[in-house]
């Protein structure tokens, strides 16, 4: 008994106040894809490569679409593996809860 | 390994039509008659273990369904698969279940997957398709589409009853109080001590191995990562390492070393999460959170050197995809801190007689039984089956590492809890060796195009062995069989907790750390 008391207090409080004080991962992290328009080329080698198939090309009225979904996102970084011009990335960003899908799609265009 | 297969040459030569070697493994093709006495022989006579059961649908190519029987004879790194032709007319098998009691659920399985029947099964009722599902609908025959919807039908399962003054009967599951996946329990109860176990599963069987025959090479080994999240290294380790081993492809020493850290630190969670559940299991709240504590220690760890708490997306075909070598300082002084508060922690759980009267002798596993139906892992190890993968097929970087391999004879809860704990040391130590030693070089190899070609691929989980058989064609996946442990421990069960009282079954359950998602496939 005696020892378990000893070590309780040695050991102390290690719960931390996250969400109240926000937690960085750490580097390296594989967390939410993002899409960076500037770069991207729309050469559609992440949607071929993505395992759950949850990025998507569309081509309509001289425009192109990329649309990442991060429901289905298993957060591999097939995508940031393949893309010759880094115009994906995996950030640290982990915190993805959401109400509504629609806020966890991502999406890029460019005028043709 | 010759002398084995030139015994059974010679004692069943008429009867083998076809011999065949690949690397490790050899295939001997016999007539279906003959089986059950072979089987036989092999398992009980010449002791080699039957690890796995398994149909192919080659009606195409060959004009028949085969079944391979795959025995691991360890002693010599090899395996002997007996294979069987089956007419897809008569699609009859004899069972060797009576002879052989780990042969049960494999062939249930291959009834429903395949519509194969094995004559004279003692318990020929449904495994994986229920009741709901239509007669003569086989998911895994070629010509069944994966965009198949057969319709539901009325239908129903047939539960042993055990009957007598006294007796009654506790159904529990398949929804459970916790957060945990589905499974039905059907206890038999006289008074306190449970007379009869009968369990149920499959309940989210995903059709894995179908998935696996419609995906590309290089998006597979992300399927095999999911199938049983825990042990999720273990599964792609085991995957890749067939599809490695079809190639003919030596993956860099690196890589191989890489993959040996990361499937010890998996060990090292999954024993101490186990360790925490079963301390959590007979209330000794302090023992769990300092385990669970543990724990999360590891999977923070995981997470800084990989970017993932599961370790997960760090494997693929020709090695593997992130160096860790530059976080060997890091890797080393976390786990020499947590191998020290692990093994405080252990003393402290031992000698707390609260937690070792409810673990000794509780939920015992006889040797015969573990033996009989093939109980694999720290559980059979408990159980005083030597075997581990590691040591008995070495892979990855293991042929080059010392490492004992702890054994117990006891069988019960408390053997089990200590078999974790001293493996938890053991991978510590494997991992320090594999740091100290780390070659430098690649870390992965092209592997684009896969020859066609069949191959085994196994690996140690934490839960035990695991085995993987895939064969490729044309630059994709014609079979893959899955062979989780789980699948082989879980009517283990039904053993450990008979004359044990019903308020002990969850720690037996915890004890003998169950998956039901990789059992389920
Ligand atoms: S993100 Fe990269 S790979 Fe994907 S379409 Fe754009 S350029 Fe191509
Ligand atoms: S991280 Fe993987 S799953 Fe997510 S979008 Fe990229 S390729 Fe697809």
């Amino acid at each position: 008994m005696l020892e378990i008391l000893i070590k309780t207090i040695k050991t102390g409080c290690q719960t931390t106040k996250y969400p109240d004080v926000p937690e960085a991962a750490p580097e390296g992290f594989r967390g939410m894809p993002q899409l960076l328009s500037d770069k991207c080329t729309f050469c559609g080698e992440c949607v071929r490569v993505c395992p759950p198939g949850v990025i998507t090309i569309t081509e309509k009225n001289n425009e192109k679409t990329l649309a990442l979904s991060y429901c289905g996102c298993i957060f591999c970084a097939r995508c940031e593996e393949v893309c010759q011009s880094d115009a994906v990335k995996l950030t640290q960003e982990y915190e993805l809860a959401s109400l509504t899908k629609e806020d966890l799609v991502t999406i890029i265009r460019r005028k043709l | 390994m010759n002398a084995i297969v030139e015994s059974i040459t010679k004692e069943y030569n008429n009867h083998i039509l076809e011999v065949s070697t690949s690397q490790n493994e050899t295939y001997l093709t016999v007539k279906k008659e003959i089986i059950m006495k072979m089987c036989d022989h092999l398992y009980h006579h010449l002791d080699i273990p039957l690890v796995c059961i398994f149909a192919t649908d080659e009606r195409k190519e060959e004009g028949s369904f085969k079944i391979h029987y795959v025995f691991s004879v360890d002693r010599e790194d090899a395996f002997i698969i007996l294979r069987i032709d089956i007419d897809g007319k008569n699609p009859r098998y004899p069972s060797i279940t009576n002879k052989v009691a780990a042969a049960n659920w494999y062939e249930r399985e291959i009834q429903d997957m395949f519509g194969l029947i094995p004559v004279g099964h003692p318990d020929p009722r449904r495994l994986m398709n229920f009741e709901d599902w239509p007669a003569g609908v086989h998911p895994l025959r070629k010509d069944f589409d994966i965009k198949t919807k057969p319709p539901r039908i009325k239908g129903e399962y047939a539960y042993r009853r055990v009957e007598g003054e006294g007796v009654y009967e506790i159904p529990v599951g398949p929804v459970h109080a916790g957060v945990i996946e589905p499974g039905h329990f059907r206890f038999s109860v006289a008074g306190e001590p449970i007379i009869n176990l009968e369990i149920r599963h499959f309940y989210t069987h995903k059709g894995v191995e179908k998935l696996f025959e419609n995906i590309s090479l290089d998006k597979a080994v992300f399927l095999a990562e999911r199938i049983s999240g825990d042990n999720s290294v273990a599964h792609a380790v085991a995957f890749c390492q067939a599809m490695e081993k079809i190639a003919g492809m030596d993956i860099p020493p690196r890589a191989k070393h890489i993959r040996t850290i990361l499937l010890e630190l998996e060990r090292i969670y999954n024993h101490i999460g186990d360790i925490a559940g079963i301390a959590t299991d007979v209330a000794f709240s302090f023992g769990a959170a300092h385990a669970n504590k543990l724990k999360e220690d590891v999977l923070q760890l995981n997470e800084r050197i990989t970017g993932s708490r599961l370790l997960r997306g760090m494997n693929t075909i020709g090695g593997v995809r992130r160096d860790i070598g530059s976080k060997k300082d890091e890797i080393l002084v976390s786990l020499s801190v947590i191998q020290r508060d692990f093994r405080k922690l252990m003393g402290l759980l031992f000698s707390t007689p609260s937690l070792m009267d409810r673990i000794e002798t509780t939920g015992r596993i006889y040797n015969d039984i573990a033996k009989g139906l093939h109980v694999v892992g720290p559980v059979g190890r408990a159980s005083g089956i030597d075997r581990d993968t590691r040591r008995d097929h070495p892979y990855a970087a293991y042929r080059e590492f010392n490492f004992k391999v702890p054994v117990s004879k006891a069988g019960d809860v408390h053997a089990r809890t200590i078999i974790r704990g001293d493996e938890v040391c053991e991978s510590i130590a494997l991992i320090e060796q594999a740091l100290w030693s780390l070659p430098e070089g690649e870390i992965r190899i092209k592997a684009d195009d896969i020859p066609d070609g069949n191959a085994l691929g196994y690996c140690e989980a934490p839960r035990g062995e695991t085995i993987y058989w895939i064969r490729t064609c044309g630059n994709k996946i014609e079979r893959c069989k899955v062979r989780d442990p789980s699948f082989c421990n879980w009517l283990s069960i039904e053993y450990a907790v008979l004359d044990n009282i019903v308020p002990d079954f969850p720690i037996i359950n915890k004890s003998l750390s169950l998956s039901y998602s990789g059992n389920d496939m």
